[in-house]
């Protein structure tokens, strides 16, 4: 068969990659297909045949999302109904409503503060905590001395894995009302009433943002520490030939590379937007601070779990779902344009 | 091959074996049992399945409970309890009127009036009480719970002021009492009757002097936005019906209280307190039990709640003392009244899925009958709740139960929920316990006289199913924005006059819309209860 076609090769004069390719295949004896005529079809069932096994490795992370990203999916219809807990979601005793549950939602008083606190919160974290991650990662690889770069990376990803009750019991022992702040300004002369920073709905946003940062910007720089670990060193020799400085390298050279996995990391992160969470919220909610830690999220939580209203509670989050696929759509088609990178 | 196949089998004749021996030793644990009951209930209560009282009631009536738990942390985190498989009722529900009804109207939970036939204790409550029946109507018109009614008039009247008697003879003693307060050794005791003003005067002594020492003096406390002990009454010094509602019934009509200037008044008082350090940053953060826990070494000078023997520890209780309400500026007392109710429906619901209602019921109707209602209420006979033998047809309440309070004998040997304990049955069937009679005492003593004319708590009302979902979405949102407002405005800023007011405007539509549905839902309440407007 590799007899047969090496003449055809010959006479073309061309160079025909597939069939060097089957050449060196015919070297260890197995059989060559002539795939020259082959369908495409007929190509990707040989393709199939051949490598197809490689696809197992993929299949429990495929079950997994199907079972807990896909199926579950079919649950925002009680948006659209007035469900009691028990009821068939789709069946004889569902009780549709149309779009009710979106109007009651809408018109709540308190929907525009719920909308702005939550935009607010995720928009000012996104700011804060999106570049640091990448200023601790740069900083981290240009250390020279090994040892340090190790210690520092583990004192900085260590606060990843105190638990959030943890951390928010911590937060009230240090910043809460007769905490260690409150004594050390009475001490110091201040108010004898303490700061109240539990209480005051102005500082609810910086205690948020930044113990959240505390707790992961050393988590986060992994991925930008691991795709630092990837840059060629030549180019740093190279730079340094041509006389840049440690600092211009990271411009030049670190900044550049890993620029790709910065990309993809703010779209991942802008399609959470609007997405932060009710458990830290709740523990640092507090009667005055409710101003500004009541978010979508905290009223989907309440109207759905204590409330039973679970129509309104998935209505509520099937609208902070939307925001976030808009504006990761926005996100990925800004990023294709501006950078040529994208999500897909 | 063959090893492979014979493993396989044996594996699986294994597990088909313990399958087996489990279900037939769950089924061995209810055996005898015709009815699976699920109820919360905390580790520290007894097992009721050993409890006497329920011992009798199986034997009076030859049905068979079995009680399974989960406790409130579980409970709370069960999305839907009435889907419990294996159950035919659940006690201590807990269930809101929206849920009730949500349950009630798809059919999942017995509609209790259609067997009323086989229950002639709650008939006839709710032939003799239409207040009752109104109170557990859903808005169907069908009644799905059974209620709790413990009637006692205690729980109108929650804050009662207690002053530390002991502080102030040292202030005597040290001839350092603040100018414009005459008071003896001889006037301390309950019913201490000192002005607002006064009042101040004297925690301003208790906290210059620390009388607890280390800075730990807490001049006056209570527990804000709590069912008992709160603010409410401090407030209604200024001569605001206020409780922590925030409304109440003045004249047939139910109003709102933070409307009323002297509500605004008792807010820029406190903040001018707080100011002062007389009251701290704490009574608006504690829980309960933290409040209870502070008070049991004696720091606080004066506090609000409904007695004072839970409060402090048992060598301090007789330093303190009851101070009358208040006197306002006008030189009149105030105290307004809360709205909880002794009337709670949703204590106990029975299933659709249960095979034999008619029987289930009948068993739960004993419940109302006074002998098993002061059982389930205080802990049975047989386990020294009561004296063995009736005095005059009445059970009598045992006061001693060795190392024990009354309190926690009472909190690990009675079951509580479903009960009847009106007026009727406390004269003619069981003996209140002294300790409710002393608070009784106190409130017609030093707080009940007070009261502000023509207020009354809102009654158990009925909504249609609209009203319902409206109080459900703006009764949380009020509840939010006016206790934020009030924290804030006395623990971080000064209260101005433009603040409340922005306050009130933010939250007029919600407040008129509430206060419309109570309004139109106590008319209907007073024309089925054959009341006049």
């Amino acid at each position: 068969m590799a007899n047969d076609s090496m003449p055809a090769a010959a006479e073309s004069g061309a160079v025909d990659e597939e069939l060097i390719e089957q050449a060196y295949e015919a070297l260890d004896g197995s059989p060559v297909h002539d795939t020259r005529n082959q369908t495409k079809w007929e190509k990707w069932k040989d393709n199939f045949k051949k490598k197809g096994w490689i696809l197992v490795f993929i299949l429990p992370a495929l079950i997994y999302v199907i079972i807990f990203c896909y199926v579950p999916m079919y649950g925002i219809l009680v948006a659209f109904q007035d469900y009691v807990i028990g009821d068939q979601i789709i069946g004889s005793s569902t009780v549709w409503v149309g779009w009710d549950n979106f109007r009651e939602f809408f018109s709540h008083p308190n929907f525009w503060d719920y909308f702005k606190n939550t935009f607010l919160l995720c928009i000012l974290g996104f700011i804060v905590g999106f570049p640091l991650p990448i200023i601790v990662a740069l900083l981290l690889n240009s250390l020279r001395a090994k040892k340090v770069k190790k210690g520092l990376q583990i004192l900085y990803y260590a606060p990843h894995f105190i638990s959030l009750v943890v951390l928010v019991g911590m937060l009230k022992l240090i910043f809460g009302t007769e905490g260690l702040l409150d004594q050390l300004s009475i001490k110091m002369g201040g108010d004898e009433n303490g700061l109240k920073l539990f209480l005051s709905p102005e500082a609810f946003r910086p205690l948020f943002i930044f113990s959240g940062n505390w707790q992961d910007f050393g988590w986060s720089a992994i991925i930008y520490i691991a795709a630092l670990s990837g840059v060629d060193p030549a180019l740093h020799e190279a730079a340094k030939v041509d006389g840049a400085s440690r600092f211009r390298r990271i411009f030049s050279v670190d900044l550049p590379a890993i620029l790709p996995t910065i990309v993809m990391m703010m779209i991942l992160s802008v399609g959470n937007l609007m997405s932060c969470g009710y458990e830290k919220v709740l523990l640092m909610q507090t009667t005055t601070n409710k101003v500004t830690s009541e978010v979508l999220s905290t009223y989907v939580y309440t109207v759905g779990l204590t409330d039973g209203r679970y129509g309104i509670a998935t209505a509520a989050g099937l609208f902070n779902s939307v925001i976030n696929v808009v504006l990761l759509v926005i996100a990925n088609f800004t990023s294709k344009k501006i950078s040529g990178s994208s999500m897909f | 091959m063959k090893k492979i196949i014979i493993g396989v089998v044996a594996a699986v004749l294994w597990l088909v074996g313990v399958v087996a021996f489990s279900v037939a030793a769950s089924r061995a644990g209810a055996s005898g049992a015709q009815f699976v009951v699920l109820t919360v209930k905390e580790d520290s209560v007894k097992d009721y399945n050993t409890m006497p009282v329920f011992k009798e009631l199986a034997e009076d009536t030859g049905i068979e409970v079995q009680w399974i738990y989960k406790n409130s942390t579980q409970y709370s985190n069960t999305t839907d309890p009435v889907g419990t498989k294996g159950i035919d009722a659940i006690y201590h529900t807990g269930f809101s009127n929206l849920k009730l009804y949500d349950y009630g109207r798809r059919g999942r939970i017995v509609a209790i009036d259609e067997y009323l036939d086989v229950m002639p204790n709650f008939s006839e409550i709710l032939e003799k009480r239409p207040d009752i029946r109104e109170a557990l109507e859903s808005p169907d018109h069908h009644i799905y719970s059974l209620p709790r009614v413990e009637e006692m008039g205690l729980k109108a009247y929650p804050n009662i002021l207690y002053i530390n008697k002991a502080w102030i003879e040292k202030l005597i003693e040290e001839n350092d009492m603040p100018a414009g307060v005459e008071l003896t050794a001889d006037m301390l005791k309950d019913g201490l009757d000192l002005s607002r003003s006064q009042f101040k005067a004297i925690l301003e002594k208790f906290r210059d002097h620390d009388f607890a020492g280390d800075g730990k003096t807490v001049p006056l406390t209570f527990v804000s936005g709590n069912w008992q002990g709160n603010e409410s009454d401090f407030i209604a010094s200024f001569g605001v019906p206020e409780n922590r509602d925030h409304k109440i019934i003045k004249d047939d009509t139910i109003i709102s209280t933070i409307e009323d200037e002297k509500w605004f008044d008792a807010v820029c008082e406190m903040r001018e307190w707080y100011k002062e350090k007389l009251i701290r940053t704490s009574s608006f953060t504690q829980s309960d039990i933290e409040f209870l826990a502070r008070g049991q070494d004696g720091r606080y000078g004066a506090f609000y709640w409904w007695e004072k023997d839970t409060v402090l520890a048992k060598d301090l209780r007789d330093d303190y003392i009851i101070v009358l309400p208040l006197k306002d500026d006008d030189g009149n007392r105030y105290v307004g009244m809360s709205n909880e109710l002794e009337i709670e429906k949703g204590e106990c619901v029975v299933l659709s899925t249960c095979a034999d209602k008619e029987s289930l019921l009948s068993y739960f109707d004993k419940f109302f009958e006074p002998d098993y209602s002061a059982q389930l209420n205080y802990g049975s006979i047989k386990s020294g709740a009561f004296l063995p033998n009736k005095v005059g047809g009445k059970l009598i309440p045992q006061n001693d139960h060795g190392d024990q309070s009354a309190d926690d004998f009472r909190m690990k040997n009675a079951p509580y929920g479903v009960v009847y304990l009106t007026e009727e049955v406390w004269n003619s069937s069981v003996e209140m316990e002294s300790r409710a009679k002393l608070r009784l005492e106190n409130l017609e003593n030093y707080v009940k006289p007070y009261t502000i004319e023509g207020i009354k708590p809102i009654p158990n009302l009925n909504y249609t199913e609209q009203e319902l979902k409206e109080l459900n979405t703006y009764e949380a949102m009020l509840a939010n924005n006016i206790s934020g407002w009030f924290t804030k405005s006395i623990t971080l800023e000064d209260p101005t006059r433009e603040s409340w007011q922005g306050m009130l405007n933010t939250n007029k539509s919600a407040l008129d819309a509430v206060l419309k549905i109570n309004n139109d839902a106590y008319k209907r309440y007073l024309t089925a209860t054959e009341k006049k407007v």
